[in-house]
């Protein structure tokens, strides 16, 4: 299993902001928690998948969610695997928002435990990404077979969210980023 | 020469205008807002009426005046809304000021609060979660996820005059029963300030979008429906198309009003009409958004 890294949002925002705040609100604390946490990705592997734990956090605003969500993808979502973690219904909000906006997408755990793919996708990458959560891992015949697809189709969208960052690959099998 | 600016008998966003008529352009002389016979104010009113003394101060005249309610309960509403508390650096005032601190109670979920940097904004959206979650889900019937939204919804609104206004504003927060409007319990949020406005605080980027066709009502629409923004960064221009998505989730309703234009979001509940210009000029800009109680099934 690939290592993981969690990064405590609410830790950072104490650190780096106030130790009194308990919201993810304004972008000049959005900017100072993206620093935070491009800190803590600058002293780890840079296979580690990074877990953004939205656990603690109460109020995520659209701002903040741009700086911490979108601008941390665009910056490095194309070199390094992001796990968003603790993501409840109004952080997904602000978070689909974003990831809408810059054409992105992210792998999400929300409170219940079940895994998500955030973000504007074809849907036969979501289907694609569906079954390979259901699995854990599997090859391109398995999600072929499942999906009902040729397998260059089912190659292709693998590929393609691998491309993302949003999967991972090991011994010929693709597997899900899970904490 | 003094210069009468009289405030509404009932004040709020729908005599809005006939207030903003009355306030007028700068000009010679002193003047004096006139609220001695003002029986009723919602918290639009009261924030707007602090922005309307606000612009005069900055606009460098004279200390304008301000006469205060006759009527004992409507004074003492203000007091405990914390109008007094900020009137007082803005005018000089005349009448009897109730000796009620600002306090919140079960209607005034956020009293009269200046937003001038990124950690007032911190402060509202802490006081409003503490707040508004009993009344939200208690006694507005709205679901949990509700209260976060409207964190949300009121933190974008206050960033708003951070980021754009070029100077402070102000918000209050206030739940009521409307019988006769609706017959149903709302949350009224007002988030006003003194600045530029949504036209030149955008002109810097969307001026040759629209070309002849801009001014206020172009300005509200390319921020309302548009994301527009006055940073080049793709990211931003979220916010005000955020609130009117929550506001809709929640049949609620929004209207931003800036220099001489005003756009809503109108909910079948209410008769506003989506798109108002030619109003009078008003400086800055004023943003309402109701939320009410879901309709009984």
């Amino acid at each position: 299993m690939t290592p993981m890294q969690r990064i405590d949002l609410k830790a950072i925002l104490q650190r780096t902001v106030s130790g009194l705040y308990g919201d993810l609100v304004t972008r000049p604390t959005g900017q100072a928690v993206r620093g935070g946490v491009e800190e803590v990705l600058a002293r780890i592997d840079g296979e580690q998948v990074a877990v953004i734990d939205f656990t603690t956090v109460r109020c995520l605003d659209f701002s903040c969610a741009d700086e911490i969500v979108g601008k941390l993808l665009v910056q490095h979502g194309r070199v390094r695997f992001f796990l968003l973690a603790g993501v409840s219904e109004s952080h997904r909000e602000a978070i689909e928002s974003v990831l809408e906006r810059h054409g992105l997408a992210v792998v999400a755990w929300d409170r219940e435990g079940r895994l998500q793919l955030l973000g504007p996708l074809d849907d036969l990458f979501r289907r694609a990404f569906s079954v390979l959560s259901r699995r854990g891992t599997a090859g391109v015949a398995e999600i072929a077979e499942d999906l009902a697809i040729p397998m260059e189709a089912a190659h292709d969208a693998l590929e393609s969210l691998l491309a993302r960052r949003l999967v991972q690959f090991h011994a010929d099998r693709y597997a899900v980023p899970a904490p | 020469m003094t210069r009468v600016v009289e405030v509404p008998t009932h004040f709020d966003d729908r005599t809005f205008d006939q207030f903003a008529r009355s306030y007028g352009a700068p000009g010679e002389g002193r003047v004096l807002f006139d609220a001695h016979a003002t029986q009723w104010a919602s918290p639009y009113g009261l924030v707007g009426l602090l922005v309307a003394g606000q612009a005069v101060a900055e606009g460098g005249a004279e200390r304008p005046l301000l006469t205060v309610p006759t009527e004992r309960d409507v004074a003492h509403y203000w007091g405990r809304a914390g109008f007094f508390a900020h009137a007082k650096e803005l005018f000089e005032i005349h009448g009897k000021v109730p000796r009620v601190a600002p306090a919140h109670s079960s209607d005034v979920l956020l009293e009269i609060t200046p937003v001038r940097g990124s950690g007032d904004v911190h402060g509202v959206v802490e006081a409003i979660q503490e707040r508004s979650a009993a009344i939200l889900s208690g006694e507005l019937g709205l679901e949990t996820s509700a209260t976060m939204g409207f964190a949300m919804a009121l933190s974008e609104a206050c960033q708003n005059i951070v980021e754009h206004a070029g100077t402070s504003g102000w918000v209050a927060v206030q739940t009521y029963t409307w019988r006769r409007r609706l017959g149903r319990r709302v949350v009224v949020i007002a988030v006003v300030d003194a600045g530029i406005g949504f036209r030149r605080s955008l002109e810097a980027t969307q001026l040759g979008r629209f070309g002849d066709r801009w001014g206020d009502a172009s300005a509200l629409e390319a921020a309302l429906f548009q994301g527009a923004s006055r940073f080049r960064d793709p990211g931003r221009g979220q916010g005000l198309s955020g609130i009117t998505r929550y506001l809709n989730r929640w049949s609620g309703k929004v209207s931003v009003r800036s220099g001489t234009a005003r756009i809503a979001i109108v909910p079948p509940w209410d008769d506003d009409v989506p798109l108002a210009e030619g109003l009078p000029p008003f400086p800055g800009s004023q943003v309402l958004m109701i939320i009410p109680a879901p309709q009984a099934t």
